[in-house]
């Protein structure tokens, strides 16, 4: 790696300051397992001159659940998150994609803050300076998105609105999104949903830090899965992945949150699958339909029709593994 | 250890049980991962490194008991930590009695011999990692199921593919240890 210097912060506030004064030339650094990648292969034309480290700032880890839901700080691991006895009793989902991450030495060192913050996978994107040289593609300032005309197997089957169709890879955002999940930064309270953008991937300036994350009590009677499809069964990312929460009363589905992940720039959320669920019986015949209709709008690229199918047989596996 | 007279700060760890006092700006960078400091500065070679980019597993080792990627750790950031790697496995006891007497036992461990007797490595790449993520398994369950041991060493890639010895080994190794 290149040289930066380091700094142990001992507040968000004093964080987000040392960010401000930067001028954009210092970056956070939570568990490092993704911010370090990108450094070791020097993809992205600014280097850091300064980490400012976020595991010195004290309870920012802690998980806590009260009367209105849950509260994880951005700072908790993924293996504290998804052994927590009371996210895998109330939050199964949450447990059950926290712990779908990569591999354990990851997840021993991974925080929920740096999985909801990571850059994209995009192998372009990803390409490393010392090979030949770093890309410039169209989310650096450049002018194409290279997956448009080369391998673009792992890319967005719903679109790239800005122009790049790298997918957000987070295990957790989907399932979070469909939770009703809330954040907070140093700036804003927003919904999970809308802190996502096409690119760069969220809202946060580049001064905002990422401090906690809200999960409203799921519905009484409520009940949720979350499906990870991936080639290997560790280490990889998801290809697609699927998060359901179904509230069915009387046999009636009453409620239906279905996103979708790895398929679009942004967690996707399969609104016309809900709409068909509400008021139904929640049958093979219903999971099949609000799968079509989940994936009807795709529009695949050359090489990744194949994400559409599994995509369709997913939601309707989740659905069913909720009813 | 040498007696430090600079104030310049330090990064203390304890490393296989031994303190070690590591100068910021003379021993380490604050860009030196910790599988780099390992290997290259403190000379302990058994930690590998492969992919370099926290996906094989290679260079695994255990903070406070956990596994955990040595490549994608800075070194700045282990300050106070207790750090244990391959060399670490081996029986430090003292013997007691003996021409020998005096010196440790040098013994292997448990799950060091099994991964021998049960032909578990080919080239040996993956070995201190999947052992370290082996022993984190055993200290914390000391009696897996296949699937608990599989669990636990999914994030250890083993090109040359001794997946099944290895699972056999880690199962013995556990008989081992609760038999001791
Ligand atoms: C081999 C491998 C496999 C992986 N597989 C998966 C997978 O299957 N699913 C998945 O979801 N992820 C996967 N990942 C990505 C993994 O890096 C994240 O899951 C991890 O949670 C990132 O957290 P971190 O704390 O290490 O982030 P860091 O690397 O420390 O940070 C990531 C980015 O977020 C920023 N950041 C961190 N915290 C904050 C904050 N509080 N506020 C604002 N910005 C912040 C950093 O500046 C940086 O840009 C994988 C990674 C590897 C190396
Ligand atoms: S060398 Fe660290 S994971 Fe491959
Ligand atoms: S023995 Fe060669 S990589 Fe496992």
């Amino acid at each position: 790696m290149k040289p930066f210097q380091h700094v142990n912060a001992s507040t968000t506030d004093e964080a987000a300051s040392l960010l401000h004064k930067s001028r954009g030339k210092a970056k956070l650094i939570a568990g490092g397992t993704d911010l370090l990648g990108i450094l070791t292969d020097d993809i992205l034309p600014a280097y850091p001159r300064t980490l400012v480290n976020l595991k010195t700032i004290p309870g920012l880890d802690s998980i806590k659940e009260d009367s209105k839901g849950l509260r994880i700080g951005a700072l908790a691991k993924l293996s504290d998150i998804a052994g927590h006895p009371v996210i895998k009793d109330r939050y199964p989902m949450i447990a059950r994609a926290a712990g779908s991450v990569a591999m354990p030495q990851v997840r021993n060192m991974g925080t929920i803050g740096g999985n909801l913050c990571q850059d994209n996978r995009c192998w372009y994107y990803r390409y490393p300076n010392h090979l030949g040289g770093r890309l410039i593609c169209l989310r650096k300032g450049g002018t194409i998105c290279y997956t448009l005309t080369r391998d673009n197997r792992l890319d967005s089957i719903f679109g790239g609105p800005e122009g790049c169709f790298a997918v957000c890879p987070s295990d957790i955002a989907t399932s979070l999104v469909a939770m009703g999940a809330t954040v907070t930064t140093t700036r804003r309270a927003v919904a999970l949903q809308d802190f996502f953008t096409p690119s760069p991937g969220t809202i946060l300036d580049a001064d905002e830090i990422l401090t906690e994350i809200q999960v409203p009590r799921p519905r009484e009677g409520s009940r949720s899965a979350y499906l990870k499809f991936r080639l290997r069964k560790s280490i990889d990312f998801a290809m697609v992945n699927v998060a359901c929460v179904l509230t069915v009363e009387g046999g009636l589905c009453r409620e239906a949150s279905i996103v979708l992940g790895a398929v679009a720039p942004t967690p996707w959320r399969a609104k016309g699958a809900e709409d068909v669920l509400r008021g139904r019986l929640v049958d093979d015949a219903a999971a099949e339909e609000a799968g079509q209709i989940a994936l009807a709008n795709a529009t695949p690229l050359t090489m990744n029709k194949y994400k559409v199918a599994i995509a369709r047989v997913l939601v309707k596996r989740a659905i069913l593994a909720s009813a | 250890m040498k007696q430090r007279t600079s104030r310049r700060p330090t990064v203390n760890l304890v490393i296989n049980g031994n303190p070690q006092v590591l100068e910021v700006g003379v021993e380490v960078q604050p860009w030196h991962t910790l599988n780099y400091t390992l290997r290259e500065v403190l000379s302990l070679k058994g930690t590998k490194v492969g992919c370099s980019h926290g996906g094989c597993g290679s260079c695994t080792v255990l903070r406070e008991g956990k596994p955990i990627l040595s490549c994608t750790t800075l070194t700045i950031e282990c300050n106070g930590a207790s750090i244990m790697t391959i060399e670490g496995l081996r029986d430090t006891s003292v013997m007691t009695a003996g021409g020998m007497r005096g010196t440790t036992t040098g013994n292997l461990h448990p799950l060091q011999q099994a991964f021998i007797d049960n032909y578990a490595f080919e080239c040996g790449m993956c070995t201190s990692g999947m052992i370290l993520s082996a022993e984190a398994l055993l200290n914390s369950n000391p009696d897996p199921t296949e699937d608990d041991i599989k669990e636990a060493l999914s994030g250890n890639l083993c090109r040359c593919g001794v997946y099944p010895n290895i699972v056999k080994a880690v199962h013995e190794a556990a008989k081992v240890k609760k038999n001791d």
